[in-house]
């Protein structure tokens, strides 16, 4: 399934979640299988509860899988310990969550800079990479600001941000502009694609065509199941997907 | 009253939803409302045997009488003057009847392994009108008759009864009759052992060395409460010798003192009763405060759907009131249950107590605390509650700090491992709490030192009973031993309940300060944080309160035992090694409490915790 040239970043096989729901089983993931090559954009198309938030989960390792195996960066990592597990995290995999899970006791430099503290890295290296990422993405000036004092647009550029501070070989990201405005979604398609051409692989979940146009290959999942698979590759280049976004016309940073 | 059936279905699904919250309040509930119980049904218990007694023997009102130490020179002895002092007291125009004065001879009663101290009291032949004791066995003095009565406790002690012999300085004496008396307490908790005996019977006793030592007198007043003023008005004829005393008592005195030591089983009780209600006001605070703040999305929804704040608030006290209602029939069943046996052990001055019972009145009581301390624990989390908008609610079952603080700043430029940065974050999100969590580990810390200096009082208590007796004690020295034993097994088994309360207490702490930061932590792990790390985090955050508590628990615990040791207990300082120990072995102690839950919610899958929780 992989898109032909580089070594796969990713590769699952056969990967099945089955969550037990009031005493019936539900296959929340069914025996996907796929590779995300380095410098590959791959993205997730599919209904509410198809499965996609929790396939990024699985692949990320905050999840177990009851079947299949997964491959990350050339090491089998299903039977890794939690704690191997996280530590193949800070550095290996870049999270973007939906609901931007920014640690509420931080500030928004302090939330970014959080994984680069974790994975060694000086305070003031780690600052000012935070503040570098956080000047890139539009919300430098917030960068004081607990995440309770952030809008839906300005949380979700932090929690980017801090997806990508440790260069990670991959980023999973659950509908990263699903709470921004037009002019913020364009600000992270940029950096997405300046991102591909640095050679970092994404996975991308979205709702929302236009983005999902923007990857290498696009995949659409049914009940837990990868039903369609479409190579893109380049097919909406981001910059005419910006073009089309710039004619929503909504330029504001709503709070 | 639609209002009311709402809350109630409410309450009954908050219940339901976590059966676990509501037992652990049930059982502190329980305990401390079990503990208030036996200890209001075992006041007073000795009051009914004693008002009978006086009232049988046509008890003193106000009782004059002349001792001199056993040990003394008898050189400081004058009966004279004495009879002439109370002759002058019998003639004030308050008393209505005389009883006495009455000789008392000292002497030793030959018992196995020694001697007894014993008073012999020399009675007139006839019925006195004040303070004629109550025979419980045989009969009184009479004439031509050379046998001796004794005190109940003194029969009871030598297990003899009438027809067996007594022997006193080597010479034998009938047993006639056991009876007993207010005006003297039941021995050996009331020393010297006691007879009564006839005039001729003393003259053979001073034939064979007692001599005389003592008078008594006892009155009775036109009306028993002037006895205060009339004992005021005399304190004159009081005078205390080197070796000698007369003095002054009064019906009220003497009835409050007699059973001292069923009021202090009592007040052991009662006062663990009272430390356990005060635990459990903490924990209760805790429990309700953490159910708050997991219901804090589910009030939002109630709101937002058009629940008044009054029916929130209605909900929850119905919820927890049930559950104190709950407690207290339990509590005080269990009380009722346990009281009579502790009161068995007890001795008083006439014999073994009447069966505690509770009344009424005292069961309002106790379920007004349990009452009490669930609205305390209710009003504030559920007020602050409702204060919030209901977005807000909505939003976020947890309260971010306003800001990164200028502390826990300088912390994290101080070079502290990140895991200490974020735990000093997580402390300041919940001040409110951390005081709370911090008052209730003091109480445990502070009960924890008055038991490490109760132990070697205790012991030293006990090392005394079982000394070698004294000259004099033989039968009385160790008598004792058993209350003091009953005493230690209540504050040792009160201190044993209180560290599991406060195990519990802490217990619930952990996990609900694990539960509040589950998805903070599972964010961590997402970012790569191990486990390992997340516990840690969640361990620096609570330690505070437990620093706090032990910095407040040290003192007030050193407060506590300098107030019991200026008691009946022999003076034991707590050790600066036992108080250094406590001050480390509590937050050891903690830090693996709070651990538990912390692992448990580490060893969750990250998706898990940010998906549902």
């Amino acid at each position: 399934m992989s898109a032909p040239g580089g070594r796969p970043v990713v590769e699952a096989t056969g990967l099945t979640r089955i969550y037990a729901a009031d005493g019936v089983a539900v296959r929340a993931v069914d025996g996907v299988d796929l590779a995300v090559e380095a410098g590959e954009t791959v993205s997730v198309m599919g209904p509410s509860g198809c499965g996609k938030s929790s396939l990024l989960h699985l692949l990320g390792g905050l999840d177990r899988a009851d079947a299949g195996e997964i491959v990350l960066d050339g090491r089998r990592v299903e039977g890794l310990s939690e704690t191997s597990w996280a530590v193949l995290r800070r550095r290996t995999i870049g999270f973007v969550f939906q609901s931007f899970n920014l640690v509420d006791e931080l500030t928004a430099v302090e939330n970014v800079e959080l994984p680069a503290l974790l994975v060694g890295a000086s305070a003031r290296r780690a600052r000012h990479r935070a503040v570098e990422l956080l000047e890139r993405l539009g919300v430098a000036d917030r960068r004081d600001h607990m995440p309770d004092r952030l809008s839906g647009g300005e949380s979700q550029r932090v929690a980017v941000a801090r997806a990508l501070i440790n260069d990670p070989l991959l980023i999973l990201a659950d509908e990263p502009t699903g709470n921004l405005d037009s002019r913020a979604t364009g600000e992270i398609l940029r950096l997405f694609a300046d991102l591909r051409a640095s050679g970092q692989s994404l996975l991308v979940v979205t709702h929302d065509a236009r983005v999902a146009s923007t990857a290498d290959r696009l995949l659409t999942m049914r009940d837990g199941a990868v039903i369609g698979h479409t190579h893109l590759g380049g097919v909406a280049p981001v910059g005419s997907v910006l073009a089309g976004l710039a004619d929503f016309g909504d330029a504001g940073g709503a709070r | 009253m639609r209002s009311f059936r709402l809350a109630v279905r409410l309450a009954r699904r908050n219940l339901r939803r976590r059966p676990a919250q509501a037992a652990l309040l049930l059982l502190t509930l329980t305990l401390a409302t079990g503990m208030f119980g036996v200890g209001m049904a075992l006041y007073g218990s000795a009051d009914g045997p004693w008002d009978r007694v006086w009232a049988a023997t046509d008890g003193f009102h106000v009782s004059a009488a002349y001792y001199r130490g056993r040990d003394a020179d008898r050189a400081d002895v004058d009966l004279d003057a004495a009879r002439a002092r109370f002759a002058e007291l019998a003639a004030a125009p308050e008393v209505r009847a005389v009883g006495g004065p009455w000789t008392h001879l000292y002497g030793l009663l030959d018992v196995a392994g020694g001697t007894e101290d014993l008073t012999a009291e020399i009675r007139d032949l006839g019925r006195s009108p004040v303070d004629q004791p109550l025979v419980t066995a045989g009969s009184w003095l009479s004439a031509g008759s050379d046998g001796v009565v004794l005190e109940q406790g003194l029969a009871d002690a030598l297990d003899v009864g009438p027809g067996d012999t007594i022997r006193v300085q080597g010479h034998q004496l009938a047993v006639r009759g056991v009876a007993m008396t207010v005006s003297r307490g039941r021995f050996p908790l009331s020393r010297p052992a006691q007879i009564w005996i006839t005039l001729t019977t003393g003259e053979a006793l001073r034939r064979i060395g007692l001599t005389e030592e003592g008078l008594e007198m006892q009155l009775r007043l036109h009306d028993p409460d002037d006895a205060e003023a009339f004992a005021t008005a005399h304190e004159a004829i009081e005078g205390r010798g080197e070796t000698s005393a007369l003095f002054l008592d009064t019906w009220r005195r003497r009835r409050a003192d007699s059973h001292s030591d069923i009021d202090i089983l009592a007040g052991t009780v009662f006062a663990a009763g009272t430390l356990i209600g005060l635990l459990t006001v903490a924990t209760a605070a805790v429990i309700v405060g953490g159910r708050m703040a997991a219901q804090t999305r589910q009030i939002g929804t109630l709101k937002a759907v058009g629940v008044t704040p009054r029916q929130v608030v209605l909900a929850l006290l119905v919820e927890n009131l049930a559950l104190a209602g709950l407690a207290t029939l339990v509590g005080l069943g269990a009380g009722r249950m346990v009281a009579p046996r502790l009161a068995e052990v007890s001795q008083t001055v006439l014999g073994r107590p009447e069966t505690p019972t509770l009344t009424w009145g005292r069961a309002a009581v106790v379920a007004g605390v349990a009452a009490a301390v669930v609205v305390l624990a209710t009003v504030r989390p559920a007020v602050r509650g409702l204060r919030h908008s209901t977005v807000r609610s909505l939003a976020s079952g947890a309260r971010p700090p306003r800001g990164p603080g200028h502390r826990t700043r300088w912390a994290a430029t101080a070079g502290l491992p990140l895991v200490a940065v974020l735990g000093l974050r997580s402390a300041r999100r919940r001040p409110a709490r951390l005081l709370t969590n911090a008052v209730g580990l003091s109480l445990a810390v502070a009960l924890i030192v008055v038991a490490a200096g109760l132990r070697p009082s205790l012991n030293r208590l006990a090392a005394a009973g079982s000394a070698p007796a004294q000259p004099g004690e033989a039968l009385s020295a160790g008598a004792v031993d058993h209350l003091y034993e009953a005493v230690r097994a209540i504050v040792l088994g009160t201190a044993g309940l209180l560290l599991v309360l406060a195990t519990v207490n802490a217990l619930i702490i952990a996990a609900l300060a694990a539960r509040d930061s589950a998805r903070n932590h599972a964010t961590l792990r997402a970012l790569g944080a191990t486990p390992r790390q997340t516990v840690a985090t969640l361990i620096v955050s609570q330690l505070g309160a437990c620093l706090l508590a032990v910095a407040l628990g040290l003192p007030l615990g050193l407060g506590l035992w300098s107030v019991m040791d200026g008691g009946d207990l022999p003076p034991v300082p707590v050790p600066a090694t036992t108080l250094l120990a406590i001050a480390a072995v509590v937050p050891l102690g903690f830090a693996a409490l709070v651990a538990v839950p912390a692992r448990r919610w580490a060893r969750r899958p990250p998706a898990r915790v940010l998906t549902y929780e």
